[in-house]
């Protein structure tokens, strides 16, 4: 009896013991639930979750904007760099790369801020000022310098530029794809142009000659049929003492000839244009296949 | 003494999963209020953070479906067609389901998809469940064909909701107003330029004639006088030329005289009409 | 650039978008623009020129030019790109070109409208106007 008592006591006791455990427990299981479903959903724990989902979902302008709701409270390097990596991802290449600029120094992501940086002014396509950055050195990044240097040396495939010695150019690519950057390079330095001035003279010579030399045979031979005819026509007219009508085809015989002359000029600049254009659009699928050599950096 | 523990428990997580009821319909306010005032981009933003932190998935139909509605607003109809097909996996009964249904009906048609909304309309009409909402449907379908300029058949989708129903009336009238492009051809091909007359370009029909008129005279004038070729690069050159010109102004004519008719009342339903629009 | 490449589906929203009514009319066909330049004496004089043979025979003789612009269009833009001299010699080329029975062989990008697109700025010598 006396144990029983004892064992109620010690009952009561446990059961007061568990209350002011709960008690304890109450708030702190109310400061973690508020730290995890907070429900402020404006809070900037809140918006960096809702922003993480938005990145992720690729809803980019949206997601920068939670960043930046976040960035004035807290300061995060991961965070800035999906700030300014979704400036990047919707082509904003100016604010993304001022946004890179903010994690240079003193931060974790320092490099590949400094990569994402390179990569935002080349697709800026102001290629005379990326190569301008390239050469200063307090922009440049250690762990991905043969990164940025490629990048550099592709930058001449895309502009006028002169082109720098072959071997310069192809040493920092893989030793897999430098026979075809060879073969871009001697593409690039020596075009399989057609000359304007040939074109022309040729034209002068025999009407229609210079269309045949850029390519244009249908052109060519219906700019010598068209001044033979007339000038047939006209040649037969005088002859028959028809003066006005001699002078008509003579004059129709000056016009297709001087503008054949004029258009096989003109054809061998579009002909240019062409190889130009057809160059461009190689060289720019082909390093936009391989991503431009360029590592995946995304976090 | 354990049961008053436990109902103190429950009371607290109550007390926080209404909390957070409450947090979500200021949302949901919060979003409609951009969405009132005609801010779309911003009115998707909030539905998506409401969507974001309903863990209740209460909220899954409505605010997918005024994505939706703000995405067709902004004339993203790709988008809109998502987001009212994401409405349709969250709705919760028939009615909501019809619904989502007929909004993406509707999108299609503003998309100019008008066989996609056909086919849906037809489905729909297939579909027992809606049975009672027949008139809807043909309502719809009537729109789709107006849109893409079948006033014939517009009509006839209207006739069955009533056959006095207003827009059966327009669709019936426009297409009675429609001139013939077949005739104005073939009217054509016998007195070059009436064609055009008949669709009421009065001048470029005499212009075609007197042309026509003028070139036949020189082309049969020259075979008379014995100067074939002469006759034949006039014959090709301009006569021929004017005779097809014609045909060929003759049919632009009839079909933009119909355009014009189609636009009027398209332009009457877009401004003046008073019941629902798409 | 390769970004293009992994365009999907948010890319609505890259760009902050407003409401836009969508007319439900039917688009209506090109007409030949009458419009007078006034940018010079010379142009008017030609573009009063340009609009007679609109009226007179190029509205009731029907669609004969496999060119986009249409070579009367072509010339008064060759003119208004250079002068009447040099747009002269552009205008005759292109008269050859359009006589071309093969022209469909030539590089010519086609148009959704079956016609061949030929701009003048491609033809003024200057390289740097060229767009292919």
């Amino acid at each position: 009896m006396i144990l029983s008592n004892t064992q109620k006591s010690f009952a009561a006791k446990s059961n007061s013991y568990f209350i002011l455990l709960i008690f304890l427990i109450i708030p702190l299981t109310t400061n973690y639930c508020q730290l995890t479903t907070d429900n402020n959903f404006f809070s900037p724990y809140n918006r960096l979750k809702f922003g993480n989902y938005l990145y992720k979902d690729k809803d980019y302008l949206r997601a920068a904007k939670e960043f930046k709701e976040y960035l004035k409270v807290y300061s995060n390097d991961t965070v800035q760099f999906k700030f300014s990596n979704s400036f990047f991802k919707i082509g904003r290449f100016t604010e993304a790369a001022d946004n890179f600029k903010g994690l240079f120094f003193s931060s974790t992501l320092s490099e590949e801020a400094r990569l994402m940086f390179f990569e935002s002014n080349f697709f800026q396509n102001d290629f005379n000022k990326f190569r301008n950055l390239a050469d200063q050195d307090v922009y440049l990044s250690l762990k991905y310098r043969k990164e940025i240097e490629r990048l550099k040396f592709t930058t001449y495939f895309f502009d006028i530029a002169t082109l720098p010695a072959e071997n310069i150019i192809l040493e920092p690519f893989p030793d897999s794809v430098q026979s075809q950057i060879a073969k871009f390079y001697i593409q690039k330095k020596i075009p399989l142009h057609k000359n304007p001035t040939t074109a022309a003279i040729l034209s002068t010579l025999l009407p229609g000659a210079g269309k045949i030399y850029t390519g244009e045979v249908g052109d060519g031979i219906t700019a010598l049929v068209t001044t033979a005819l007339s000038a047939y026509l006209a040649y037969t007219n005088f002859n028959a003492g028809h003066q006005f009508r001699g002078w008509l085809f003579a004059g129709m015989t000056a016009f297709f000839y001087g503008g054949n002359i004029y258009g096989s000029a003109a054809s061998a600049q579009i002909y240019n244009a062409r190889i130009r254009f057809d160059f461009d659009k190689e060289v720019k699928f082909y390093f936009e296949q391989r991503n431009y050599f360029l590592p995946q950096i995304d976090l | 003494m354990k049961t008053r523990l436990t109902a103190i428990f429950f009371c607290f997580l109550l007390f926080n999963i209404v909390n957070g009821q409450e947090n979500l319909q200021t949302q949901l306010n919060y979003a409609n209020g951009f969405f009132n005032s005609k801010q779309y981009y911003d009115a998707v933003t909030e539905y998506k953070r409401l969507l974001f932190f309903d863990s209740t998935k209460i909220y899954q139909y409505g605010a997918n479906f005024k994505i939706g509605e703000s995405y067709k607003a902004g004339a993203k109809f790709d988008d809109a067609i998502k987001y009212f097909s994401f409405a349709e996996l969250n709705a919760r009964n028939d009615d909501e389901i019809f619904e989502t249904k007929t909004e993406i009906i509707r999108t299609n048609i503003l998309r100019r998809t008008t066989e996609r909304a056909l086919q849906l309309c037809d489905d729909l009409e297939k579909d027992e469940r809606f049975n009672a909402k027949v008139d809807t449907i043909n309502y719809w379908r009537g729109w789709a064909f107006m849109l893409s300029d079948n006033w014939k058949s517009a009509a006839r989708s209207f006739a069955r909701i009533n056959p006095n129903h207003e827009l059966k009336l327009l669709a019936e009238r426009t297409d009675k107003a429609k001139v013939s492009v077949t005739f104005a051809k073939v009217i054509s091909y016998i007195l070059p330029g009436a064609g055009a007359i008949y669709s009421g370009n009065f001048l470029s029909g005499l212009m075609s004639l007197g042309w026509n008129t003028l070139a036949g005279y020189w082309t049969i004038n020259s075979f008379i006088e014995k100067r074939a070729f002469d006759g034949i690069v006039v014959g090709e050159l301009l006569w021929l030329r004017f005779y097809r010109g014609a045909i060929q102004n003759a049919e632009n004519f009839a079909i933009e005289k119909n355009l014009e008719i189609s636009n009027k009342s398209l332009r009457f339903l877009q401004n003046e009409y008073k019941g629902t629009k798409l | 650039m390769f970004l293009l490449g992994s365009f999907c589906f948010a890319q609505t929203d890259w760009v902050k978008w407003e409401s836009q009514q969508v007319s439900y009319e039917l688009p209506a066909h090109q007409h030949h623009d009458y419009t007078i330049d006034k940018s010079g004496f010379g142009l008017s004089i030609i573009s009063v020129a340009r609009n007679a043979y609109y009226f007179f025979v190029s509205d009731l003789d029907g669609d004969n030019c496999a060119f986009l612009p249409s070579c009367s269009t072509f010339y008064i833009q060759a003119i208004k790109e250079t002068s009447i001299f040099k747009g002269t010699l552009m205008f005759a080329d292109r008269f050859t070109r359009d006589i071309n029975f093969f022209k469909g062989l030539s590089h010519y990008p086609l148009l959704s409208t079956n016609k061949f697109l030929d701009p003048a700025y491609n033809y003024t010598l200057h390289s740097a106007k060229i767009k292919l």
